[in-house]
């Protein structure tokens, strides 16, 4: 990178930590630390949900599957309006109403102490790990890239954000999260449009090569139950999964319970459901365009710089004859991608499609050497070999001009630092209002759960970061650990869902919970090919109909 | 003057957001539609 570039993403390190530092005014008290006096607008609160969301994995692993895979992805996202909808006339005024500081301390005023135990414990488990996931996953790639020790990687994105979390509470969070919105938002379109003008022919013409390598497939309408992406398991598993992670994981809850009111809590939901779809279209899409770049450009055989080095050390010649074959047929790709738009131009529909039908044969041969590369690679590594995180950054290093690359850099850390940044205030309000001050301290003076409040930061701080090292370099780590969150989703969504019968009984919540725990369980290992979307949709059942019969039961005379 | 603002005003801000969010959503997913049907063959 230029030295324009680092000067870039220094600027923005300093101007983060300094606006974070200076938001501890106000945070005497712990309403003040963890909630911000619920005094926060909810344009503020709904960039913020938005900025914890997207993570720089977003920006780096979805732009990679925009352009391998195409847009089906985008389905993922189909039951977040209607989930933000659901929560804004449910779960969000009983949680604003309660004036709890966390999703769980409401649980035990409608059912008991052991419920919202178990389940805040649950959460600080799975967001405990996965926000270390959160850092490593841009740290692995950032270390492959530049060549930095992994330490490194973890620490840059770590300290700075464990800092302004600590001394500025959820108003640094949230003002921070605000900026970096906008910061990341910028840098998107500033890389579509720098994408549009170097692409060598017009977007018409682009998008016609894309929808003839089957990157524009949205919707696929099929009622696959092993398949992660479709219409189905978007809008069903999907709508079960944003309204159990918005609805129920403190991480979010507690963005918008810093709201003025319970209808500026409701009106940010919505604002993070307007932008969502079309938000994750343009990363995805972004992506669709740096696979047409690439029909023009040579890329790599292997995107992963590390991956490639090590393949090419191991086995030279196997490597060298793929990559002959693969420079072949990407220059037969290319001449016939420049056939599509001299035919289209021209307006010979019969030449256009002669034409298609050889650049999707040649785009079929140009796979099918990446495939066996991967699968070289993966045979000299022992690790999963795929590359799809490192497309993007590879576009980014080699083809933005001086700048704009620190621009793009600069937004990827701003992801990565505004979700871990709402995780770590939302697992030390856990800590200290669900255990600390629950089981520990009942009664103490607020400047002694103010500091104990940063303490717990810091120690959640420096737990995220040994996890992203492990996560690193263990590699399947990050799908464990996403399997594992998998578990408690539902179960903790169905949890909630039984708060608002007025039938269900405490313990028919307690045992509903570990009920849909195990029957996530059984199914994850029984039957290992249903897709993880539908886990959540499973375990929230589960919850509500053992939960309700033991109800019943207890309720009924004997 | 107080920061909260008055409940009618609220609810309207509420049910304002409300349709744009449904709107937009009506629009984005007609978009993705018609590139799919419009260049995948």
């Amino acid at each position: 990178m230029h030295a324009l570039d680092w000067l870039i993403v220094a600027v923005y390190l300093v101007y983060v930590l300094v606006d974070g530092v200076r938001r501890a005014k106000g945070t005497r008290e712990i309403e003040g630390y963890f909630l911000a006096n619920r005094s926060l607008p909810w344009w503020a609160v709904g960039l913020s949900v938005m900025a914890t969301q997207l993570s720089a994995i977003t920006l780096i692993g979805t732009t990679g599957q925009g352009a391998t895979d195409g847009l089906r992805f985008v389905q993922f996202y189909f039951g977040l309006p209607l989930a933000m909808v659901i929560l804004g006339v449910t779960l969000v005024p009983f949680l604003h109403g309660a004036r709890v500081f966390t999703a769980y301390e409401y649980l035990e005023r409608r059912f008991d102490a052991r419920t919202r135990s178990l389940t805040s414990f649950l959460f600080l488990v799975a967001r405990g790990m996965s926000c270390g996931t959160i850092i490593a996953a841009p740290a692995v790639v950032f270390s492959a890239i530049f060549g930095w020790s992994l330490l490194w990687g973890v620490a840059l994105m770590g300290m700075p954000t464990v800092i302004y979390t600590m001394i500025g509470g959820v108003q640094a969070v949230t003002w921070v999260d605000v900026k970096q919105m906008a910061l990341i938002v910028f840098a998107l379109i500033a890389v579509m449009v720098t994408l549009l003008m170097q692409l060598p022919v017009a977007p018409d013409h682009a998008l016609a090569l894309a929808g003839a390598a089957g990157r524009l497939r949205a919707f696929d309408f099929s009622f696959d139950l092993t398949n992660d992406f479709t219409f189905w398991s978007g809008l069903v598993g999907g709508t079960f999964l944003m309204l159990s992670y918005f609805g129920t994981d403190q991480s979010q809850v507690q963005r918008y319970i810093t709201a003025k009111s319970v209808d500026q809590a409701r009106s940010s939901l919505l604002m993070s459901a307007y932008w969502k779809i079309p938000l994750q279209a343009l990363v995805l899409l972004t992506g669709v365009l740096v696979f047409v770049f690439f029909v023009f450009q040579r890329p790599p055989l292997l995107f992963n710089p590390a991956a490639e080095q090590a393949v090419r050390a191991a086995e030279p010649a196997m490597y060298g004859v793929l990559d002959e074959r693969y420079g072949v047929a990407l220059r037969e790709r290319e001449t016939a991608a420049r056939a599509v738009a001299v035919a289209r131009v021209r307006g010979d529909r019969e030449a256009a499609a002669a034409s298609l039908a050889a650049f999707r044969a040649r785009e079929a041969d140009v796979s099918a050497a990446r495939e066996e590369a991967l699968g070289l690679a993966r045979r000299v590594t022992g690790t999963s070999a795929q590359d799809v995180n490192y497309v993007m950054p590879y576009f980014v290093l080699h083809f933005l001009p001086v700048g704009l690359i620190g621009i793009f850099v600069a937004a990827v850390l701003a992801a990565a630092m505004s979700s871990i940044a709402a995780e770590l205030n939302s697992l030390a309000t856990v800590t200290v209002i669900d255990f600390y001050r629950r089981w520990v301290r009942p009664e103490a003076p607020d400047a002694h759960y103010l500091l104990v409040s940063k303490a717990a930061t810091g120690f959640w701080g420096l737990f995220a970061c040994v996890v992203a090292t492990f996560a690193a370099t263990l590699g399947s780590l990050i799908v464990v650990v996403n399997r594992f969150g998998s578990f408690f989703y539902g179960s903790i969504l169905g949890v909630f869902l039984l708060a608002m019968i007025p039938r269900a009984r405490a313990t028919g919540a307690f045992f509903g919970l570990i009920a849909g725990m195990a029957a996530v369980g059984v199914v994850n290992f029984g039957a290992p090919s249903v897709s993880w979307l539908w886990h959540n949709v499973i375990g929230a059942v589960t919850v509500v109909a053992v939960g309700m019969t033991l109800s019943a039961r207890q309720a009924s005379p004997q | 003057m107080s920061d909260t603002p008055a409940p009618d005003h609220a609810s309207r801000l509420f049910r304002r957001t409300l349709l744009s969010v449904m709107a937009m959503q009506v629009a984005t997913l007609l978009l993705l539609w018609l590139l799919q049907i419009r260049y995948t063959r």
